[in-house]
């Protein structure tokens, strides 16, 4: 079979005038949230290809880390990060954003670290969505079968209190974001409901040697929360170091980390935990990647696959909802697609003319969006979900 | 006996009384013949036919004496005064008179014969003078010359006569009868005359007695003398016996001195040497398992060979004879084995005990004179080592490895001095540098430490040629470096140039014979001169390949041999279990994918990769702003970068964009401090170091003063180093010639109504042919307005321009009409001159400051060269334009400096050479006639100062390429002026 020559992007939107750091899309509507080193948040329209609204909403020295809707937080809501130490809580109000953000939260932290929005297992978050996704999530388990056993049990458990759950969705519960903290070696949980933090992690006064172990570790790079099944509605936060290591806490304990492994040499720059928080992909300065399963009966993170690249740098990862794909944003502005089940390479998207800074799937899986310093946003559809009938 | 000697005279007596009064020549050949028949035994029927009949029977009736009388009469007869007496009578009287109405058997019979059947010793010394007579007296002096020169023919080629020759001296000294002083005296006064007869001989006549000719006669007579007297030779203690001096050896010694001394060496050698290697030969071949020195020693044939050179006594004569043999046994490309033996045969007598011959060898043939490599391989292994060279090592420490380290010792020492590889000729390095390299070769670590200097002397040597221009003198030293560093430690060769990787040493360094060899060198110093790179120039030396293979020596040949095999089989070569475990856990990865993809549903049958191939070209950063490639090559570290930007460099400043005047100055130090590395990546067509370059010299054409400026100032500046500053002046001398060359497309307009030119082939007065393609011929319009037409008219068709619409309107052209269409253009304009001064001046004024790190007149000479070449070049570029006249004043004034026209170093004196010829050509004819007429002093003496400096140069230079310049300058010189 003669291979196929790397699909080119659906659309390209254009518009920023600075790098675009992260890029986002509406949990349920065909909209997509773009932030840029320069402050500016646009909201684009995904099926007219157009921006339907454009803000300023963090200063233009700072700019945008990232930019994080989520079913989580509120179907009308959007999450900005800026580099000036503050997350802003925003409305969507008629095609824009709200004149003053509902929320401010000085966290004080300057970093690169994006936020990360719990992520539940989508299966249980869809619920009562329209029906497709739920059939979708159904299919998922179905595929799930044959994962390890581990990703088979946690499917179990999901589906079986996944009504509980459901309950925290759409009731206005805790809504927690972990971030990198003011000291950018630790995480800290804040509630955006009370904009207030929650807990830092390692937990202040705690065994001091712990402490200085994650020190030790350098600067929190990149946080992922999630909340699987296991952990009886508990946060858990996976956050990768400056110096590889990746760490996981679980907030039941949040004195000692689950567990702490090492697969990277150098600063760990992007994790995504798939939709079943049974595993994740981490993307690290070096040259490789790295596909984990968490093991949540034993607190083990253990290596799955391990992708070498040609050239080091991946700075944005991403699952796909439906866990089948995987994508990648490198330094040496290619996007990878990675099989996510078996982890050989799919394709290798060469579009932008910079480095990559994010990818991002859309919730029903058809789109991905990539952002770049080139100022531009591609999207892409790829290997389109087959379960729309 | 007495009786005898008086009878004789009474006849000879009678004889000539009876030839002055003959009236017919029947007459003088009966008085003659009434002699000879006495004397030789004649046969007087083989005459008698050619005379009158009374004359017949005189002849017929002479008595016929015995057989015992006759001799005694002949040996009386020469001997004593008789036979010069009628000599004299015969070769004058008879010769001018009456030889010429003799008939031929007659001449023959009772002329020649006096001569040819007669003692050659007094022959010669009779006859010879008489070649020199010039027509005094009553005789006519071309019939007396052009006989003597027929009679010698006669004796001593057509009827071996110097064989002969070489009896009688061999035999005289048997005799005892005279003194050896004596003999010596007349052995060397025959060995004069024959020899001088092609000198005395006049050049019209026949070429039997010409030089060359008679030379090879002669010698061919002389070898077969002394083989013969070789074979009469009883005993062997004889010819070792230096008491007992031969006539025949002395004669035949003496013969080939003077034949050497009058400059036919190398014709005797023809003779010679294929004897004497005939000799090698049957004895190499025949007996392989004696011991060789002896079969040599034994075989009869070879002592005369033995005694020969001790023969010759003239040290003059044997030093030619010995570097002409050299030279010739080069040519008939001898086998070293075969060389050595001929070598020994010839000189091991006299080498062992005469000191002079000795350092001939050792001195003259390794110090002074130029001879073919594979001679001095020769030389070597006779004179120093001391042992043939097959060999299997030297057989003897002692003696032998002593005069092997004397030598070595001697060698280093001249080949270390300064003076020496400034001043002597290139042949002569490579000449002494080989000899040196071949004696290391034979030298071990000990024979190394026994001696005090030699390992100093190397290493100065070495290092000081290290810093020539010079590629073929720094490949001598590396070369000497590798031999050495040989000795020091053999498993670690030091390889201080690439280009000699073999194992063998190319000691020719490429120059396969000597003519050729000269060629190259020339040319290769022209490269010097004209094209050096900065000092990482790699001339292209594949020949140094071919040469290795025409192998040294067996020795040589059996250590490739063992070297190759020590490659074969690499003890070092690692084996990196890692990759072996490598290997393994991919593949069992491998096999754990395709066992999941099988057991995988078919789920993600969707999921086919895509092309996954993946290159790098678009992330290489292209650089598009001139600040941007300044910013990346000051980012050394990022060896990347540096490369992609001067990638891009020259195109940028091509384009010349608005700012490059302001980073001009920035990126001209920056290109210029960068370290960029030479190797050309495979399947790149140049290297880093030629963007580089390319890139400053578009910079200095693209914005000449800016850069100028700053290279001027970078040029003297202590930070950089030689080869920087090399290269800055190499770049000056690039863009100079760009900027000469530089063409401008300019509007040009037509003196067409003024001047007609020649060359156009339609006549004069018809309009030019050119206009927009497809036009039609000129036609004469007839005009009937009025019969005196002074002006003719032309029309012609012309096709439709592609904007006009065809109207159906002729146009109509006439002769005055100019040519608006304006698309013809000039090409080449030169733009040099005026930024000439910016290029020269301020480079001229700090040449002699010596400050920290800068000192062109001393250690830098090569800078120094280089910046006068590059003064040479600007001046070329600014030829017949006015700046030219006012720049060639400060440049001459500069070149006229002491320590530059006279500079230790041939490269900065070839330099000068080069600008002054320079100035020459750039001067316009107008502005030298003017200055000339008007008096004007400094450009005429700067004139006169070129030519006589050029003068100078073309008789005392030491450097070929020096002398020969100059030569040719002080011509052109000479016709300038004219």
């Amino acid at each position: 079979m003669s291979k196929r020559p790397p699909p080119d992007p659906v659309a390209v939107l254009r518009g920023h005038r600075a790098s675009v750091t992260d890029v986002c899309f509406h949990p349920s509507k065909d909209i997509l949230f773009t932030g840029a080193a320069d402050g500016e948040l646009r909201i684009w329209d995904t099926l007219q290809l157009r921006t339907t609204s454009s803000s300023w909403v963090h200063s233009a020295a700072h700019g945008i880390i990232c930019v994080a809707t989520s079913p989580v937080i509120g179907r009308n809501k959007v999450i900005s990060q800026g580099r000036d130490g503050t997350v802003k809580y925003w409305d969507i109000a008629d095609g824009g954003l709200s004149r003053i953000p509902s929320l401010t939260i000085q966290t004080n932290s300057y970093h690169f670290c994006k936020l990360s929005i719990a992520k539940k297992p989508f299966a249980c978050v869809r619920q009562g969505e329209e029906p497709h996704y739920h059939d979708l999530g159904v299919e998922e388990t179905s595929d799930a079968e044959t994962l390890d056993h581990n990703g088979r049990m946690a499917q179990g458990n999901l589906t079986e209190s996944s009504s509980t759950l459901e309950d925290d969705v759409h009731v206005e519960g805790p809504k927690y974001v972990a971030i990198a903290g003011e000291r950018p070696s630790e995480v800290e949980i804040w509630d955006l409901s009370t904009a207030e933090k929650v807990v830092r992690l390692p937990q202040n006064g705690s065994s001091s040697s712990l402490n200085q172990s994650t020190k030790a570790h350098g600067m929190c790079m990149a946080v992922q929360a999630f909340l699987p099944s296991e952990s009886q509605g508990f946060l858990n936060v996976l956050a990768g170091y400056e110096d590889g290591t990746m760490i996981w806490w679980d907030l039941r304990n949040p004195k000692v980390p689950v567990t702490s492994v090492k697969f990277h040499s150098e600063p760990v720059l992007s994790l995504c935990v798939d939709g079943s928080c049974s595993g994740g992909i981490s993307g690290a300065a070096d040259e490789k990647i790295v596909m984990f399963s968490l093991v949540h009966s034993m607190g083990s993170c253990v290596v799955k696959k391990e992708i070498s690249l040609e050239r080091p740098g991946i700075a944005g990862a991403s699952i796909r909802p439906d866990g089948k794909i995987a994508a990648t944003a490198g330094w040496d502005h290619r996007v990878r697609i990675y099989n996510y089940r078996k982890g050989n390479a799919l394709a290798i998207l060469k579009y932008h003319r910079a480095m990559c800074n994010t990818v991002s799937f859309s919730n029903d899986g058809k789109l991905m969006a990539s952002s770049s310093e080139d100022t531009t946003v591609a999207l892409w559809e790829l290997y389109p979900p087959r379960s729309i009938t | 006996m007495e009786e005898v000697a008086e009878t004789i005279l009474d006849k000879v007596a009678a004889v000539i009384a009876a030839v002055k009064d003959a009236k017919r020549a029947d007459q003088v050949v009966c008085a003659l013949h009434s002699l000879a028949v006495r004397l030789f035994p004649l046969d007087s029927h083989a005459l008698s036919g050619s005379i009158d009949q009374q004359y017949r029977d005189q002849v017929l009736s002479a008595k016929v004496p015995s057989e015992q009388e006759r001799t005694d009469w002949w040996r009386v007869f020469y001997r004593g005064a008789a036979f010069p007496t009628l000599a004299r009578v015969l070769l004058y009287d008879v010769a001018s008179n009456w030889l010429a109405c003799f008939p031929f058997s007659a001449r023959k019979h009772v002329y020649d014969v006096f001569f040819v059947n007669g003692l050659m010793v007094e022959v010669v010394q009779t006859v010879v003078p008489s070649l020199q007579h010039n027509g005094n007296g009553s005789f006519d002096g071309n019939a007396v010359r052009s006989n003597a020169e027929r009679v010698l023919a006669l004796c001593l080629i057509e009827n071996d006569g110097v064989l002969q020759l070489a009896r009688e001296l061999g035999g005289s000294c048997q005799s005892e009868d005279i003194s050896t002083e004596q003999l010596n005296l007349t052995i060397s006064r025959v060995a004069q005359l024959v020899t001088s007869i092609p000198d005395k001989a006049q050049s019209r006549t026949a070429k039997s007695l010409s030089s060359h000719f008679f030379f090879k006669k002669i010698t061919v007579q002389l070898v077969a003398g002394a083989e013969e007297w070789d074979m009469n030779l009883c005993s062997k203690e004889a010819v070792f016996n230096k008491n007992i001096v031969d006539g025949t050896i002395l004669f035949v010694g003496e013969s080939f001195a003077r034949i050497c001394r009058r400059g036919s060496a190398d014709v005797l050698l023809r003779q010679v040497i294929p004897q004497i290697i005939a000799h090698v030969r049957s004895v190499l071949s025949s007996n392989a398992d004696v011991v060789v020195t002896e079969a040599f020693e034994t075989k009869a044939g070879l002592w005369f060979w033995f005694k020969f050179m001790e023969a010759i006594k003239d040290p003059y004569v044997v030093e030619t004879l010995s570097e002409k043999l050299l030279h010739q046994l080069a040519a008939e490309h001898v086998t070293d084995l075969e060389a050595y033996w001929v070598l020994w045969i010839l000189f091991h007598s006299i080498y062992e005990c005469q000191t002079p011959f000795r350092s001939m060898f050792v001195e003259k043939f390794l110090l002074w004179k130029v001879l073919p490599v594979c001679c001095l391989r020769w030389i070597l292994q006779f004179a120093v080592f001391q042992f043939p060279p097959d060999a299997p090592s030297l057989p003897t420490k002692g003696l032998n490895s002593r005069c092997l380290l004397d030598t070595a010792q001697h060698l280093a020492v001249v080949w270390a001095k300064k003076e020496f590889v400034q001043s002597a000729p290139v042949e002569q390095q490579i000449y002494v540098t080989a000899a040196l390299g071949l004696s290391l070769e034979k030298m071990s670590k000990e024979d190394l430490d026994s001696t005090k200097d030699v390992m100093r002397s190397i290493l100065e040597g070495v290092s000081c040629r290290l810093e020539s221009p010079a590629h073929l003198v720094r490949r001598m030293a590396s070369s000497i470096a590798l031999v050495f560093s040989k000795i020091i430690n053999p498993e670690n060769p030091l390889y201080l140039d690439d280009s000699c990787c073999g194992e063998t040493i190319d000691w020719e360094f490429g120059l396969a014979t000597s003519e050729k060899g000269m060629l190259t060198t020339s040319e290769c110093s022209d490269k010097d001169i004209n094209e050096v790179k900065t000092s990482t120039t790699s001339l292209p030396e594949k020949e140094i390949n071919n040469m290795a293979d025409n192998g040294v020596g067996n020795n040589d040949k059996t250590r490739k041999k063992t070297l190759s095999e020590f490659n074969l089989v690499d003890p070092d070569e690692i084996i990196d279990p890692a990759t072996l475990n490598n290997e393994l856990v991919s593949g069992e990865e491998e096999d754990d994918d395709d066992a999941s993809e099988n057991s995988e549903t078919s789920s993600d049958s969707s999921l086919q990769p895509y092309d996954l191939s993946d290159d790098d070209t678009d992330l290489k950063r292209k650089f598009s702003q001139l600040v941007d490639v300044v910013g990346a090559l000051r980012k050394s570290d990022d060896a990347d970068g540096v490369e992609r930007a001067l990638d891009v460099a020259e195109k940028l400043v091509r384009a010349s964009p608005d700012e490059l005047r302001y980073v001009t100055g920035d990126l001209v130090r920056t290109l210029v401090q960068v370290r960029c590395s030479d190797s050309t990546i495979e399947g790149e067509e140049e290297s880093a170091e030629e963007k580089r370059q390319k890139a400053l010299v578009a910079l200095i054409v693209t914005s000449p003063f800016e850069s100028l400026d700053t290279l001027n100032k970078l040029l003297y500046s202590p930070n950089l180093d030689v080869s920087q500053r090399i290269m800055i002046l190499d770049i000056m001398t690039d863009a100079a010639q760009e900027l000469a060359d530089s063409k401008i497309m300019k509007p040009k307009h037509q003196p067409r109504n003024l001047i007609s030119t020649v060359s156009e082939t339609q006549p004069w007065f018809m309009p030019s042919s050119i206009g927009p393609s497809g036009a039609g011929p000129w036609k004469e319009i007839l005009a009937t307005e009025t019969p005196l037409n002074w002006s003719y008219s032309y029309e012609r068709e012309l096709p439709p321009r592609s904007s006009q619409i065809q109207r159906g309107k002729t146009r109509r052209w006439s002769s005055r009409s100019a040519n608006i269409q304006g698309h013809q253009v000039e090409w080449s304009q030169n733009k040099f001159p005026q930024y000439a001064a910016a290029f020269m001046l301020p480079s001229m004024q700090g040449f002699d400051k010596k400050r920290q790190g800068v000192d062109l007149l001393g250690r830098d000479f090569i800078v120094l060269g280089k910046l006068i070449h590059m003064l040479g070049v600007c001046m070329k570029c600014a030829a017949m334009h006015p700046e030219a006249s006012a720049l060639a004043l400060p440049l001459m004034d500069m070149l006229s400096s002491r320590e530059i026209c006279h500079h230790a170093e041939a490269f900065v004196r070839k330099s000068v050479l080069f600008a002054a010829s320079c100035i020459l050509v750039a001067l316009h004819p107008s502005y030298v006639a003017s200055s000339l007429i008007e008096g004007s002093p400094d450009i005429s003496k700067g004139l006169e100062w070129v030519r006589t400096w050029a003068l100078h140069v073309a008789e005392s230079d030491k450097d070929r390429e020096c002398y020969t310049t100059g030569s040719c300058l002080r011509f052109h010189v000479n016709w300038g002026k004219q």
